[in-house]
Order: C-alpha cells, then sequence, then structure tokens
C-alpha cells in the first residue's frame, strides 16, 4: 500500500501574541527595584571611597600645613638672626663706614597730635596737577 | 522526568545559582559575624600607628616683640640595625658625615637590635647628605632644637636648654613648666603604602611664648660697653644694669665673662653665673646712699649741715677707721659729693643701728629682691643682734655688708622713683599664640618720703658735678648718682686686698625725671681702680646711647664745641666705599669684642652732617613758691609748664629744685604743703649748673 507523506506547513507569522500587561508591569516594578537597590549600592560605596580619598587629601594638606608652618619658622628664626644687633653694628660701622651721632646731633621731632595734623592737611591746599 | 524538558534544565541551573549563592552568602556572613573582631584587631595593627608629638617650645621675646629664642624642627637619626646588611659599609659612610670614626657607629649599631640613635639634631647640610645617601635601615626623625638667633645678646637673663629641651638656666629654667607645653600623641590610620588617610591629635599643648622687659638694643649697648670697658681695664669681670626708673623693669643686663647658649658646652661654669643676681661683693662707698637717705629721712641732719670730718680718721669704740682722703669741714652734700668715709660713719653713728639696719632693709638689701631670675643671692646682713660695736661705723660706709648689683641698682632706684622701692624684674608677660597676659603689678613699698628722695637727687647730682664722677657728666642730660671703691678680700690672707678692688657707679639720668637708673660695676681693674676713673666713663657711654635711643628729652645744653664738631663737611677721605657691600657675606660671629665703641666726646671724627636741625628746648627758672596755697603753686606751675608733685596740704614750706634753678618744660618739681610758715633758710653752698 502506498503511503502519503503530507507536510503541513504552519505559517505562525501572523500569530499575535497577546501581551501581558500585569506581567508586564510586575517585571517592571522588579526591574526599578532593582535598578534603585544598585544605584544606593553603588552610592553608598562611592561616598565611602570618596570619603577616603578626601581624607588623604586632608591628610596631605594637613602635612602640607605643618611642613609650612615649620618652614615659617625657620624664617622666623633666620629673619631673627639677621636682625641682630650686633650683627648690624658692625655692617654699619666696618661696612657702611657710619659712626655713632655725638649726643645733640640728632633731635626728636616733636609732631603735632592727630587731629591737629589732620585739620592742617585738609586746609592745605591741593597739590598742582 | 524528562531531563531534557526546559522546565528541568532551569531548575537545574537555578538550584546551581542558589548553591553559589548560598555559599558566598555563607561565607560572608561567617567573616563578617564570627570573624569580625579578629580581622578588625588585625586592621588596627596594620594601620594604627601611634606619632610621639614633641611640644613646641614657646617663643622668648624682647619687649618690642623681636625674637631671642626659639625652637624649630632639625633632623635627628636612629638605625634599626636588624635592617641592615653590612654594618661596616654603613659606618665608613656615615663617619665622614658625622665626623667621627667608623668604631664608633659600628659599636652603637651592635648595641641593639631595634632602635639606635647615631646622631640627634644635625645641621640641614649633615642631615640632607646623609638622606642622600639613602641607606637601608637608616631613618630620620625630626627633633625640635633650640636656637638664641642673637648668640651671646642676654645670655644670662634668656638661659639655656639640654639636648632634650629642658631649661637648665636663666628664664628657660625658671619658667620652664609654662615654656615647655606638653608633649602629646597622634593616632594615626596608614595604609599598605603607609599613606596616611586619618589622624587625630590628643593631649598636646605647646608651650607659653614669654615677652621679657629688656630691649634687645638696650642690651647690645650694655653689652658692648661692657667688653670695652674690661679691655680697657683689664678686669676679671663685670656687670652692667640698665632699668625703668619709674616700673622696675630691666632694660638690660649684660654680664662678663658671657657665653653662647648655642654652645652652651663649650662654656665654664663661670661664664655661665649669672653675677647680676648672684655674685655678692662689700658695695663699698655706694653705700652711702643709704645711710643719707635713712639720716635724712629722720630729720637727724639736713644737706647743708657742716660735719667735721677730723682731717680723714675717726675712732669707733678704740678702732681707728681713716678717710680716703683728709677731708675736715664738709656739708652733708659734701660728704656724699666727695664720699667722706667719716662724715659717713658719723651720720651712722647719730642713726644708731636699729633705725640704720630698718633702712637697709627697707632698700631691699639681706633679702633677694624677688627678680624672676634663678639663682638669686640674698646679700649678706647680719641679724642686728649680730652686729657689733663697729658695725654701724663699718656698714655706714660700705663694708661688712654684701649686696648683688640688683640689689643695689634697686636701691639707687628707689631714690630715683621717688623714694619707692619696686622689684625689679625682666617678665612682661607671657601667654600663647597672640593672646599674651601682662605680670600685673609688680610689688612696690614706699622706703622715704618723696621729699628726701628729690633732696637726695640733687644731691647725688654733686657727685657728679663737683664730686667723685665728673666722669659721669652727660652731654645733654643731667645726671646724678653715687661711686664706689670697695677692696676685696684676698681669699689668702683673709684680709682686705690693697690691689684688687671692685669700682662701682650706680647713677640715673635725667634728675628731674628719671627715665634709666644704670649700674656699671668692673672686678679687679688694673692700674686705675677707682669707680670715679673707671666705672663712671662707661656710665656716661651707657647713658647717652640709651637716653638717646629711648628718645628722652634733653634737659641741658650740649657743650657747643661738640656741636660744632658735628657739623663739619664731610671729608671725602673718610668716605667708606659701600659699592661691593653685600649684606649676605657678613658672617655674624662678629664678637662684641671686635665693636668699636663709640668715640669719646673730644675725639669726634664724626664727619656726616645731621640730618636733623637741632633745636634748643624752652627751660623756665623755678621762682620761689613757698607760701602759696596748693591752687596757687599748681596755677604756677602750669604758667611754667612743669609737673608739679604735691605733698600735703597748706601752705608750701619746701620746694625741690629749689627756686632759681634753671628746669626743662615738662621736667617734675616737688613741693611740700603743710601748716606751719616756713622757716627763715639760708642759700645752699655751691652754685647750680645752669
Amino acid at each position: 500500500m502506498t503511503e502519503f507523506f503530507t507536510v503541513k506547513r504552519i505559517d505562525n507569522s501572523r500569530v499575535v501574541r497577546i501581551a501581558a500587561p500585569r506581567r508586564l508591569r510586575e517585571c517592571a516594578r522588579l526591574v526599578g527595584l532593582a535598578a534603585l537597590l544598585a544605584t544606593g549600592v553603588l552610592l553608598y560605596a562611592w561616598q565611602h571611597f570618596q570619603c577616603i580619598q578626601m581624607s588623604y587629601q586632608l591628610e596631605e594638606l594637613k602635612a602640607a600645613r605643618a611642613q609650612a608652618m615649620e618652614f615659617n619658622q625657620e624664617l622666623r628664626l633666620e629673619v631673627a638672626g639677621l636682625r641682630s644687633p650686633m650683627r648690624i653694628d658692625a655692617i654699619a660701622r666696618h661696612q657702611l663706614g657710619l659712626t655713632a651721632p655725638v649726643p645733640g646731633q640728632v633731635a626728636p621731632m616733636q609732631t603735632p597730635g592727630g587731629p591737629i595734623l589732620a585739620q592742617a592737611r585738609r586746609s592745605s591746599p591741593p597739590a598742582a596737577q | 522526568m524528562d531531563w531534557r524538558s526546559p522546565r528541568v534544565r532551569l531548575l537545574i541551573v537555578a538550584a546551581t545559582v542558589l548553591f553559589w549563592m548560598v555559599a558566598a552568602v555563607s561565607r560572608l556572613a561567617y567573616l563578617q559575624l564570627f570573624c569580625y573582631g579578629d580581622y578588625l584587631n588585625r586592621a588596627e595593627r596594620q594601620q594604627h600607628r601611634i606619632v610621639e608629638i614633641s611640644p613646641h617650645r614657646g617663643i622668648l621675646y624682647d619687649r618690642n616683640m623681636h625674637e631671642l629664642a626659639m625652637s624649630v624642627s632639625v633632623d635627628s637619626f636612629f638605625a634599626v640595625p636588624s635592617e641592615i646588611t653590612d654594618h661596616d659599609m654603613v659606618a665608613r659612610l656615615l663617619s665622614r658625615v658625622l665626623d667621627t670614626t667608623p668604631d664608633d657607629i659600628s659599636t652603637k649599631l651592635a648595641g641593639s637590635a631595634n632602635f639606635v640613635w647615631l646622631a640627634r639634631k644635625l645641621p640641614p647640610e649633615k642631615a640632607e647628605r646623609i638622606k642622600e645617601m639613602n641607606l637601608h635601615g637608616i631613618y630620620p626623625v625630626k627633633e625640635r632644637q633650640r636656637f638664641y638667633p642673637k648668640h651671646q645678646l642676654a645670655s644670662h637673663i634668656l638661659g639655656y636648654v639640654d639636648i632634650d629641651e629642658k631649661g637648665l638656666g636663666g628664664i628657660e629654667y625658671s619658667l620652664d613648666s609654662q615654656i615647655r607645653g606638653r608633649p602629646g600623641r597622634m593616632m594615626v590610620l596608614a595604609d599598605a603604602h603607609r599613606r596616611w588617610f586619618d589622624s587625630s591629635e590628643k593631649g598636646a599643648e605647646a608651650g607659653s611664648n614669654v615677652v621679657l622687659t629688656l630691649d634687645q638694643n638696650i642690651q647690645y649697648i650694655a653689652e658692648k660697653e661692657l667688653s670695652q670697658a674690661i679691655r680697657d681695664t683689664h678686669s676679671i669681670a663685670g656687670t652692667i644694669l640698665v632699668e625703668d626708673s619709674s616700673s622696675g623693669e630691666v632694660l638690660a643686663m649684660a654680664n662678663y665673662p658671657t657665653f653662647d647658649p648655642n654652645s652652651r658646652g663649650d662654656a665654664s661654669s663661670d661664664a655661665r653665673m649669672n653675677r647680676a643676681v648672684a655674685a655678692l661683693y662689700e658695695p663699698g662707698s655706694v653705700f652711702k646712699i643709704v645711710t643719707l637717705a635713712a639720716a635724712l629721712e629722720e630729720g637727724i641732719t639736713t644737706p647743708d649741715e657742716v660735719v667735721d670730718c677730723q682731717m680723714g680718721a675717726i675712732y669707733v669704740e678704740g678702732h681707728r677707721i681713716r678717710d680716703h682722703k683728709p677731708f675736715g669741714l664738709l656739708t652733708v652734700s659734701q660728704i656724699l659729693a666727695k664720699s667722706s668715709d667719716v662724715g659717713a660713719i658719723k651720720l651712722g653713728l647719730r642713726l644708731g643701728a636699729p633705725k640704720l639696719y630698718d633702712y637697709i632693709r627697707g632698700f631691699g638689701f639681706g633679702a633677694p629682691t624677688g627678680i624672676d631670675l634663678p639663682g638669686e643671692s640674698r646679700g649678706l646682713l647680719r641679724p642686728l643682734d649680730h652686729w657689733t660695736v663697729v658695725s654701724p661705723a663699718s656698714i655706714s660706709m660700705g663694708q661688712e655688708v654684701g649686696v648683688t648689683a640688683i640689689q643695689l641698682i634697686s636701691a639707687m632706684n628707689s631714690i630715683a622713683n621717688g623714694g619707692v622701692w619696686v622689684r625689679p624684674h625682666v617678665l612682661r608677660g607671657y601667654g600663647k599664640n597672640d593672646q599674651l597676659v601682662s605680670t600685673g603689678q609688680v610689688e612696690s613699698r614706699r622706703v622715704i618720703q618723696p621729699t628726701t628722695a628729690a633732696t637726695l637727687r640733687s644731691m647725688l647730682e654733686g657727685v657728679v658735678l663737683e664730686g667723685t664722677a665728673p666722669a659721669a657728666r652727660l652731654e645733654g642730660y643731667t645726671a646724678a648718682g653715687k661711686t664706689g671703691t670697695a677692696q676685696k678680700i684676698d681669699p689668702s690672707t683673709g684680709r682686705y686686698s690693697p690691689t684688687k678692688f671692685i669700682a662701682s657707679f650706680v647713677g640715673f639720668s635725667p634728675i628731674n625725671n628719671p627715665a634709666v637708673t644704670i649700674l656699671v660695676t668692673l672686678d679687679s681693674p688694673v692700674g686705675l681702680h677707682e669707680g670715679g676713673d673707671v666705672s663712671a666713663p662707661v656710665f656716661k657711654r651707657v647713658a647717652e646711647q640709651v637716653l638717646a635711643y629711648l628718645n628722652v628729652p634733653q634737659d641741658e645744653p650740649v657743650n657747643p664745641g661738640l656741636k660744632r664738631a658735628g657739623y663739619q663737611p664731610k671729608s671725602t677721605a673718610l668716605e667708606a666705599d659701600s659699592s661691593d657691600f653685600d649684606p649676605g657675606q657678613f658672617e655674624s660671629s662678629t664678637a662684641p669684642a671686635d665693636i668699636v665703641s663709640p668715640p669719646q666726646q673730644h675725639h669726634v671724627a664724626q664727619t656726616r652732617p645731621p640730618t636733623l636741625a637741632l633745636a634748643d628746648g624752652e627751660v623756665v627758672t623755678l621762682p620761689p613758691l613757698t607760701g602759696l596755697t596748693v591752687r596757687e603753686v599748681s596755677q604756677q606751675c602750669a604758667r611754667l609748664g612743669v609737673s608739679p608733685v604735691l605733698i600735703g596740704t597748706g601752705v608750701a614750706l619746701e620746694e625741690v629744685p629749689e627756686a632759681g634753678t634753671t628746669i626743662r618744660r615738662g621736667s617734675r618739681v616737688t613741693v611740700r604743703f603743710g601748716r606751719q610758715a616756713p622757716p627763715m633758710r639760708t642759700t645752699p653752698s655751691g652754685e647750680r649748673k645752669n
């Protein structure tokens, strides 16, 4: 007996899958929650490491400040040494040829008081341009 | 069950994922919950470090906030010998830098496996050389070191510290607890690369800064002149003190020998001794100011009373005491001016031992002054019940009593200050950062009345004008003081030495409104040895410079010849060529001995024209004020432009300076009032200088 083999062609291309809105909403909610959770974790981690970075920077700034203060102290010490009366006296005498004034050679100036001086300055004519 | 069905496959994958998730979470839970403590401890051990913080020692300033002593960080080096592979090589390399032998360093390295000091507080250049070597096992550490940038300036007041910055002398010692500060600890978190990422300080406290009453420029003037005087007189030691007459603030305290606190190890104990407060000596004739002050205050004599000085010899209880010169009849003013021992003895005997003792204690002798420096001696004054029959006589002329320089200048200062003894002090204030707290009111007490003090000031001027100290006469200023020449005790014989003397001069200027009191003492001058010959000229040089520096108005005209010399045209031959001047090349180690002191008034080489025209100040002649009321006296003084000091009520009985005296505007005039009519008075002997 002869058998006939038939192929049934099934074309499902025109089949439209019916969307399940509830399912989609559930899925979207799930994804959103997961994203939120992930963002929170990432944010926490970022802050934590940012804090550590800033701690490093803070310590570097503290060290720089301490170094600057120490350098300032060294400079003050150097200035104090340069301002030594002995040194200045020797420079004045030996290098510049200066000598101490004799008594009476230098007289202190007697300047008028503040208000009087201010009034004198205000009443004096301005300098010509 | 069909293993190939999608459902089963999904279940297998899910089960696998679930298994790994459970494993991971379990591991996390185990680590976080059960092993938390253990890992926390390990982290702390690795990250936590404790750094010791050395306290910042406070800065010492002069009164104008110039730094006199301060600390900075310097490098010290230590070794961890267990980390060094080749000890010999390291020792060889370091020995060249540290100026020591390799064996020394090898011995140190062999001493411990973990820590050994190699060198502490090295100069920067040596520290840099060691750092450049980059030797494994050798580590730098910062330590604080004290520096005194002005070297030996005020060294006896500042003091010095040891290698651990502990005060050992001077203010560094007496205020060590305030200046030192408190060490602290810093808790540090470090990562694997030893970078710090967190730190917190605990307990560290910086030391207080201290402001002294010293003026570094006046101190330098005093040290320079002392050094010059020592060289000129070949003395073995000396002291110059400068004090503010009204407040008792010590503006300068110079001692010789001196030392550099930066290298205190090179100085002998003799050089480090603060002679101004610790060295005792018999004051000699300077002490007559106490005798005469007491006699005048008690009213048992007057400046014009004539005393027979018995041609230079007096017998006291069978003991013959000789004067330095045979004087006949002298007024009490002349006794002081010419420094008659016999005259002083007669006044001392008239006063009596108990009263003399009271005034000696009143003037601050026999007890420490309380100055804020360590090692002060209380002086030598026997209790009254230990006095012999000769003691009042001896003590009246300045023997049988030991004083310190600070006691002597404080006593003279009482006279300059209107009769009030003020505690001498070097501390002006202290505090942290810019918050400085003043030390507050200084102890004072009245010793003699203002009129007595004013009378004494006039008499002391006589010492300079016509007495034993003409060399103390100042140009442009009035001055008063007293000389003293005391024999030293020869330790080998226990008797007074005929060749060793202490030459002193203590004085103040100007006399009507004293600005500064100055003491000069020279120990064992060779050749000339009288106070008037060797110490008075030093007083003059110091006083003229200090008064000009302080801008104290002159109250005397300057010698016209001196002024003319100052106006001479500049000689080009003497003009210094400063075209190659480079301040950076100057070495700051020039000793004061190399500095030339200002020229004497008769050897003026001044060639530079003045920058200001000299203006003579206004002077007024004091009219008689006796018999006037308080209001009338005030009006007269206001008209004259002088400053009255009014004592008592009623009518004016006495004025100092006396009527007819020429004084400068702004000077002080002391007027005593009372209820009775003034007695008839004779004019004083000796003309007042115009």
